[in-house]
């Protein structure tokens, strides 16, 4: 439960603002929610890191899965390894962040709707949506995050790769749009929740597809490329801007694309979410 | 006979009961089923590249055939020997309500083994046959002759019955374990990704550089699907067939004592409150 119990006169004045900047109110709020939760991880600190542990255990086995390939062949679609490594790294690191933060969206997708313990979210004087995503902090992410780093940092350095500023600005925006297209279709599966009461098995298959997106593109057929490219535009979050840092091109035009692309996708789970909040029936009790 | 019956009118009830938990919560066994199909042809797709790449028909003694075969049969497998024992049985004692199994006049293990029967029947009939008819025609299509062999299939049948035991006490020890951690999800996740590595489920077993090979193919953790897989694909022929058949059982017994040791050391110690 979140307890926002310290200097309740405070903090009750600071609620009541209805004027102000949205974005400091969010971003103080956001601070006392993360101690909250820092809090519970101190107390079940062996949990954190059994879960840490084990994404970084799955994602050690694919990297043993592509080191035994490559000990056969020397290149793979015109890919050699380490720039495999260096797309498959780089897929990890939006992933990570979205799994980092807003991990709470899972159990609304599973349980929280169907419980009818969404009525939480909606008695706050906070968006439900924000609300939800602050919540929780997974830091099993971590698992992902540091693989993705040390394999990114890696495969750059024995590829010789040095990115110049341009790259420096696609990179940063890749991951965070990339990491928006990530956050926008778990929205959008999560809110199926409000009409059939539990959609995490949608939200569970949406999710496993971005497996595609870590190996690169070119090794699909046309079908699959235009999926995960313009349906689920998952390849934007890694083959697309990994792509270009490797081999080059218009950075503008990389960048460009997935800001458009991720906004697209953002605006229509927001519409998803909303339309799905005025359908939301609580459940009886 | 008689016996048979008795254990028929005993747990035939938690079959049913299994059954109906299937089709109450077939949505999210779907949701998990087309994931890892998906999985399953990313797999495909780079398998296609990889071999593409070689220029050769075979990689490491599999055809792009076999490799297919290997990939869709071990996600099945996979399927079939999956058991939510641990997660049953750790929240049971959590919770306490596993004391209502200990006082009716079943066996806990086997009254969990019999639950899950009902979904596995499920599973087979909407799943496993369906894969393995595709596989078959996908096999035909390919080679212009049937290769499907029907002893293998039986043999198949017997393995992978073994497996899912084998599987069943496995995860029914870890269970047991729950009794120390808090974190049952992560815990379960950390055992998924460790039995996937060495069961050859991401990669083959075969792949493996000499002795690792070799210490990989000994562990109870072969003998969950790479076994049945390998017998079904013909890979394991004459006394090799035999061989890895008893190593099946002879883990299956010891795990079977193993667990049944445990249990009697943790009934000691189970203390429920209220009720």
């Amino acid at each position: 439960m979140i307890c926002i119990c310290s200097e309740p006169e405070n903090q009750r004045k600071f609620l009541d603002r209805k004027d102000g900047n949205k974005l400091i109110r969010f971003i103080k709020l956001y601070k006392i929610f993360v101690a909250q939760f820092l809090k519970n991880l101190m107390e079940y600190r062996i949990d954190f890191l059994t879960g840490a542990v084990s994404f970084l255990i799955g994602q050690i086995t694919n990297i043993l899965f592509i080191t035994i390939i490559f000990s056969q062949i020397p290149s793979l679609a015109g890919w050699k390894y380490y720039e495999i490594m260096f797309i498959y790294g780089y897929s990890l690191l939006p992933k990570g962040i979205d799994h980092l933060l807003t991990d709470n969206l899972w159990s609304v997708a599973y349980f929280i709707v169907r419980k009818g313990d969404f009525d939480k979210y909606l008695t706050r004087p906070i968006n439900p949506l924000l609300h939800v995503i602050m919540e929780k902090f997974q830091f099993d992410a971590l698992g992902e995050l540091i693989t993705g780093i040390v394999l990114v940092i890696y495969s750059a350095i024995q590829l010789n790769y040095v990115p110049g500023a341009e790259e420096v600005l696609v990179i940063l925006i890749t991951i965070l749009f990339g990491t928006l297209i990530f956050t926008s279709v778990k929205i959008a599966c999560c809110a199926i929740a409000f009409w059939i009461k539990k959609s995490g098995s949608i939200l569970q298959i949406f999710y496993m597809s971005s497996d595609f997106a870590r190996y690169p593109i070119t090794i699909y057929n046309k079908g699959v490329r235009f999926i995960i490219s313009y349906v689920i535009p998952f390849a934007f979050t890694s083959y697309y801007p990994a792509a270009y840092l490797l081999r080059g091109g218009n950075g503008f035009v990389c960048a460009g694309k997935t800001i458009l692309i991720s906004s697209i996708v953002f605006c229509i789970s927001l519409l998803i979410w909303n339309r799905g909040i005025s359908a939301y029936e609580s459940a009886g009790s | 006979m008689k016996q048979f019956k008795s254990v028929k009118r005993t747990y035939g009830a938690f079959v049913n009961a299994g059954i109906q938990d299937f089709i109450a919560y077939k949505a999210s066994f779907f949701g998990f089923f087309i994931g890892e199909i998906f999985m399953c042809f990313v797999m495909y797709f780079i398998w296609k590249a990889v071999y593409a790449s070689t220029g050769r028909t075979d990689f490491m003694g599999f055809t792009m055939l076999d490799m297919m075969v290997y990939v869709f049969l071990t996600h099945i497998s996979g399927f079939l020997i999956q058991t939510d024992a641990t997660f049953s049985i750790a929240s049971e004692i959590k919770d306490g309500s596993i004391i209502m199994r200990m006082i009716k006049p079943v066996n806990v293990d086997l009254s969990f083994l019999f639950f899950e029967f009902g979904s596995k029947i499920m599973i087979i009939t909407c799943v496993f046959v369906p894969v393995m008819i595709g596989l078959e025609i996908y096999r035909y299509i390919t080679l212009g002759y049937v290769a499907f062999k029907i002893t293998r299939l039986l043999l198949f049948i017997v393995s992978i019955s073994i497996s899912y035991l084998l599987s069943f006490y496995l995860n029914l020890i870890f269970g047991y374990l729950a009794f120390y951690l808090l974190n049952i999800w992560g815990f379960g996740v950390l055992k998924e990704e460790l039995i996937k590595f060495f069961s050859g489920a991401v990669i083959p077993i075969a792949f493996f550089p000499g002795v690792i090979k070799k210490v990989f193919g000994f562990l109870p953790f072969a003998s969950l699907t790479y076994t049945p897989v390998m017998i079904y694909m013909e890979k394991y022929n004459g006394i090799k067939l035999i061989f890895n058949l008893s190593l099946q059982i002879v883990w299956l017994f010891a795990f079977i004592a193993f667990s049944s040791g445990l249990w009697k050391w943790a009934e000691k110690r189970l203390a429920v409150q209220g009720g």
